[in-house]
Parts: C-alpha cells; sequence; structure tokens
C-alpha cells in the first residue's frame, strides 16, 4: 500500500514537472522554470550536507561551478568537434567534475564537522573564487566562458536551441537527481550520515568512522551540485566566477534554509520561493534583497524548520480533520498581518524613493506629501495592534485543533 | 585464556595521572564491575578501553590483538560494544533507526550506498527483535530524543548490545533510575548479556554484588582488590578506601 503510495508522489511529481511549462508558456515562465530546475538539484544537494550530514558549508558553490564551467569546456569541445556526444549527457560532466573536486577538498576539510568544517570550506570557496581571476584559460577570467548548446548529435531531431527545449532536458534530469538523492537517504551510508550528524561520537561505537561517513556525503553532494552546474551550463550557455563564488553559495544555504533542512522536500519548496522572488520581485522593486533578507532572518526566528516544517505541522491537524477549524484563525490574524506587512512595504519603497511618485498595489502614492506618511504610519500601527490582538485567539485554535480528541501520541 | 588483558595501563592528562598501573584479565563469559570511589578514574579506564583515549604507556589485549592505540571504530568491529554514563543516543533519529545503525557494520553493509534499507528484511527483523528485547517495540517510530529516560537508558543499552559483541561494556547503566525501573535495568541487563562477557561500572552496590562474578575496586587510579564478591566485601583496604566511605556518605 504504501509502495503505492510513494510511487504515486515520485509519479505526481514527473507529472508537474513536465506539466508546468504548459500552464506558464511565457518567455518569462519558462525562464524562471528553468532557473528553478536548476535550483531545486543544487539545493537538495546543499541539504545532504547541512540538513543530512550536519555540515555548515558556506563554499558550495564550488562543486557547482567548477562543475558548470567544465560543462561549458564540454559544449566547447561538441562545438569544436574536438569530442563527439549529445548535449543530454553534459550535466553528467558537470557532476563528474563537481566529484572529482569533492573527492579532492572533501579528503581534507571532513575530518571535522562544525566550525572547523563551515571554516574550511568558506576558505576554499573564497581561494576557488580568487582562481577564477587567476587561471584565465580555464576560468576565462571575469568575461567567463561561453559555449554553443545546439551542437553535436540530435536528440530526434531536437536540438535544443529554444529554452523549452532546454526545461524539458533539465526537467528529467532533475527528477532523476531527485530520485538517486532520495534513495541515498535509504542506504546505509545515508542513514549513518543522520547518525553522525546527531551524535558523531557514538557513531563511532557502533563500528563508523564519522570522517568517512562525512566524506562520503560530501562527495555524493559534490556530484549532484555538479549536475546543477551542468544545468547551469546548458541553460545559458555561459558562466563566470559568479556562479562559484560566495554569493551563489550563500543562495544555495538561503534556499535550503528557507525550504526546511529536516525535510527531504524542503530544499525543493525554497528553490521554487527564492528563483521566484529573485525573478519576480526583482521586476517590481530594487530593494528585493532587503525584502530577501528579512523574509531570511523571520524564518530563521519564527520558522525553524522552514516552509516545509510550517506545512508539515498542519500535516497532524489535517489527519485529524481538525484544518477547517482553522480557516477562520488563520483570516483574522492574517489580514490584519498582511495589512502590516504592505505598509511597512510601502514606508520602505517611499524612503527609498524620496520624491517619485510611484504606484504600489493599485495606489499611487507620492512620497514627498506628508499626509501620505501620516496615513501610511497610521495604517501600519492599526494593523499591528490588531495583528497583536488577534494572535492569541490563533494559538488557542491551534492549540484546540491540536490537542483533540486522544490525548496519547502513538 | 582472557578475553582482555590489561597490562600496566597508564594515562596521563598532562602532569596528572590518571590511571597509574591497571594491570586486569577478565575472562571470556565473565561478568566483572568495577567499582570504586568518584574520580577515581572509572571512566576513563572504560575510555582507554574502548579506543575513545589513547594509553601513555602499556598494553590492552582484546582476543589476542593489541587494542590500546586503536580508533573506537576499530574497536568496536573486533567485537566490543559499550554504552555511555551520560545518555548517548541519536537523538533526531527514531528509535528503530537508532537500533538499525546500530547493527549496520556488524551485517557487513559497511559504507554501502547501493542498498535500500527498505529492502533488507533480515537486518530490520533483527533491528525489531533487539527493540523486543529492550522493551522498546511500542515505541519504533517514535523520536528517540523525546522518550523518557528510563527508556532511554534502555535504548542505549539496545545500541551497545544490538551488534552482538562479544565484551559488553556499561557505564553505570541504572543512574539516575528510581528503585522500580533500576530492578528492570538490571533484569534486562541479565538477559541481553547473557552467555556474553561484561564489565560494568556501576554505584549501586546492590546491583554490583548482585550482578558480577568478580569485582575490581579502583582507587586513585590503581586496582586494590580484584576478587569474588563475598572477598571483596570482607577485604578490610576495600572496606577502609570505598565502602566505608559510601556507608558514611549515604
Amino acid at each position: 500500500m504504501s509502495m503505492v503510495k510513494k510511487l504515486s508522489v515520485w509519479i505526481g511529481y514527473l507529472v508537474v514537472l513536465l506539466i508546468l511549462p504548459r500552464l506558464f508558456d511565457s518567455i518569462l515562465a519558462i525562464s524562471i522554470l528553468n532557473q528553478m530546475a536548476i535550483g531545486i538539484v543544487f539545493a537538495l544537494s546543499y541539504n545532504m550536507l547541512l540538513g543530512q550530514g550536519g555540515m555548515l558549508s558556506f563554499g558550495h558553490a564550488v562543486y557547482f561551478g567548477l562543475g558548470g564551467f567544465m560543462a561549458v569546456h564540454a559544449l566547447i569541445m561538441i562545438e569544436s568537434e574536438t569530442a563527439y556526444f549529445s548535449i543530454l549527457l553534459i550535466p553528467l560532466i558537470g557532476g563528474a567534475f563537481g566529484l572529482i573536486a569533492a573527492i579532492f577538498i572533501g579528503s581534507f576539510s571532513t575530518h571535522k564537522a562544525g566550525t572547523v568544517f563551515a571554516m574550511i570550506s568558506l576558505g576554499i570557496g573564497e581561494l576557488i573564487a580568487a582562481s577564477s581571476l587567476i587561471f584565465v584559460s580555464f576560468f576565462g577570467g571575469e568575461a567567463g566562458i561561453s559555449g554553443d548548446r545546439t551542437f553535436g548529435p540530435l536528440f530526434f531531431g531536437v536540438d535544443f536551441a529554444q529554452d523549452l527545449e532546454i526545461y524539458y532536458l533539465s526537467a528529467v534530469w532533475v527528477f532523476i537527481a531527485t530520485v538517486f538523492m532520495y534513495l541515498f537517504t535509504q542506504t546505509p551510508s545515508g542513514r549513518m550520515a543522520n547518525a553522525v550528524r546527531d551524535n558523531p561520537e557514538r557513531a563511532e561505537f557502533i563500528g563508523y568512522s564519522a570522517r568517512r561517513v562525512r566524506f562520503i556525503s560530501f562527495c555524493a553532494s559534490g556530484l549532484f551540485a555538479g549536475i546543477a552546474g551542468g544545468l547551469f551550463a546548458l541553460n545559458y550557455e555561459f558562466i563566470t566566477d559568479e556562479s562559484l563564488n560566495a554569493i551563489t553559495s550563500g543562495r544555495v544555504l538561503l534556499m535550503a534554509y528557507i525550504g526546511g533542512l529536516g525535510y527531504f522536500i524542503g530544499p525543493i519548496v525554497g528553490a521554487v520561493i527564492l528563483t521566484l522572488m529573485n525573478s519576480l520581485l526583482s521586476n517590481y522593486s530594487d530593494l528585493w534583497l532587503l525584502y530577501l533578507g528579512i523574509m531570511f532572518v523571520l524564518t530563521v526566528m519564527f520558522l525553524p524548520r522552514g516552509f516545509a516544517g510550517f506545512i508539515m505541522m498542519h500535516q497532524v491537524v489535517w489527519l485529524r480533520g481538525n484544518l477547517k477549524s482553522l480557516i477562520l484563525p488563520y483570516l483574522i490574524t492574517g489580514i490584519p498581518a498582511a495589512i502590516f506587512t504592505s505598509a511597512c512595504i510601502a514606508l520602505v519603497e517611499m524612503s527609498h524613493l524620496e520624491e517619485e511618485v510611484f504606484h504600489y498595489l493599485g495606489l499611487e502614492l507620492d512620497p514627498s506629501a506628508t499626509l501620505t506618511w501620516i496615513i501610511t504610519i497610521a495604517i501600519a500601527a492599526g494593523s499591528f495592534y490588531a495583528t497583536r490582538r488577534s494572535v492569541g485567539q490563533l494559538s488557542d485554535a491551534w492549540e484546540s485543533a491540536n490537542s483533540f480528541p486522544d490525548s496519547e501520541d502513538r | 585464556m582472557a578475553i582482555l588483558s590489561l597490562k600496566d595501563v597508564r594515562k596521563n592528562f598532562g602532569e596528572t595521572e590518571i590511571i597509574r598501573g591497571v594491570s586486569l584479565d577478565i575472562e571470556p563469559g565473565e561478568k566483572h564491575a568495577i567499582i570504586g570511589p568518584n574520580g577515581a578514574g572509572k571512566s576513563t579506564l572504560f575510555h582507554l578501553i574502548s579506543g575513545l583515549f589513547n594509553v601513555t604507556s602499556g598494553t590492552i589485549e582484546f582476543k589476542q590483538n593489541e587494542i590500546q592505540n586503536k580508533t573506537p571504530y576499530e574497536v568496536n568491529r573486533l567485537g566490543l560494544a559499550r554504552s555511555f554514563q551520560v545518555t548517548n543516543i541519536f537523538a533526531r533519529m527514531n528509535v528503530f533507526e537508532n537500533v538499525r545503525c546500530a547493527l549496520l557494520w556488524s551485517c557487513g553493509y559497511r559504507y554501502s550506498f547501493w542498498h535500500l534499507l527498505g529492502k533488507q528484511h533480515e537486518l530490520n527483523e533483527k533491528a525489531m527483535h533487539v527493540l523486543e528485547q529492550i522493551r522498546l517495540q511500542d515505541k519504533a517510530l517514535f523520536p528517540a530524543g523525546e522518550l523518557a529516560y528510563a527508556q532511554q537508558r534502555a535504548l542505549e543499552l539496545g545500541i551497545a548490545i544490538a551488534s552482538g559483541a562479544e565484551l559488553i561494556m556499561l557505564d553505570e547503566p541504572v543512574a539516575g533510575m528510581s528503585h522500580s525501573e533500576a530492578e528492570n535495568a538490571v533484569e534486562l541487563i541479565r538477559k541481553i548479556t547473557e552467555g556474553k562477557t561484561l564489565i560494568m561500572v556501576e554505584h549501586d552496590m546492590n546491583i554490583v554484588f548482585d550482578v558480577a562474578d568478580r569485582i575490581s575496586v579502583l582507587v586513585y587510579g590503581e586496582i586494590i582488590a580484584t576478587d569474588n564478591p563475598e572477598n571483596i566485601r570482607a577485604n578490610p583496604r576495600v572496606q577502609e578506601a570505598y565502602l566505608g566511605e559510601v556507608a558514611v556518605s549515604a
């Protein structure tokens, strides 16, 4: 029974991946979907380190970037006919190179977890990013390197010139990578990674070298990060040092964390949210990075288990059939909270734009008028008060939805 | 032939000598208790044998292998398992996973990433069997970190014995338990160490005299006596160094 259930989840996942470009078929949407595909594989590979292995890395972009660079070099080789194979296999080239880099770096960085590991990862990240400007023949300096994905043997007549075609190729790779990363968690090495995360000392007393267990997770993570880098190379056909620097390393940490480290699907959720914010919000405001930062802080403070954790919190309520009883309390708190958030954003944008009149939620706001400020502040204060007052009823409703009907948990 | 043999084992931390020349032979199948006042070095001795600390000098042989400078996992793979004084489990994993992880190496899975655990029926049955032994089968899917204290201690035991090690070392297995919990725990220890060699550090004298075939008394890093319970009880040096002290403090 559970076998069928599991299989249907996977089939559902594949169907969603393949049907999305039918639902959202604009050029912008396809481009966002491609970014999501890259982000999902990258964030899942990061979670193998942090969520499952307890290794906080500040330099995961190294494996993504090196895989990406190698993949672009492979594209160039196909173009110049020094190699002849289908670009379908490009992610595999990226993965292989990510794996080689991880074997080399992991051989010394996985000696310890915790702060030592984090600092080494930071140092390696800086080192590789700096090398990218030194070894120009491989990294192409500041301009980066570019290739062309339309060469090599055709795949049933498809030359992958269109972004949509690349999306389908990526979707298949995302699916394969997700399946294998999930299966890894179900193997002895994958499970011991959890054990070492929880208690490295005890793991050694049941026969396992904590270092070796970390090393294996690290290599697997490098492999999949490299695959994500290969997808990046295919999608953009060029790559620069930005793909292996600290900004990219930071972004994947945000994706995994905001999504939820404790859940396998967490990084998928995080990759989707961050990609959407990155591509859509940046159209509306130059301050989107500020909002992203605030969201990260709020997530760490109030949703330590991420958005996936927030969703899973409701599973118990749902199983008890109490989800309906939460709708009204959520609305009572949610509406003033949404008004408060909107008012705060308006204030931030007003102080940012100063003189310029701008459109916001269908209103025309003039930051130079004092009245606009007074009204916005009043709305913010009022909705803040209303939110504070209503939080009590929400937590009461939450309690009663959870502590019902039999108190004994299984 | 002794299963475990310590010869003039010493351990210094900087200038301080913690273990000052311990020699001890443990026979196969023996139930051996190590007692001694606080700070005598009982836990340090456990850490030396199980590989957490390296010795400063001396040798430790386990089944004719010198183990004094081996890592904990190398020692464990030879068939020596231990529990800890402070509960030392995999808190975020469920009870079943805790025990299953403890079984993996001895079942030959090593660092495999090509076996799916769900399909390893023999392994899973073994894990359930261990859970039945430690009476936690109802809590199989419960997060280990959220178990009650006595149940965590039982799980601690389960992780230690799961691999089927020949020599089991228990560091204060009933510390912090109520009287009835301790009685259950002793029953459990008796059952799961049947036919195996046991070394135990314990403060509760009733339990020590009840379970042990032989007792060693460790005082300030030296063993002042090793003998059967009756002789230990009668030994004037032991009474002076340890039992008297307990009687006074209790």
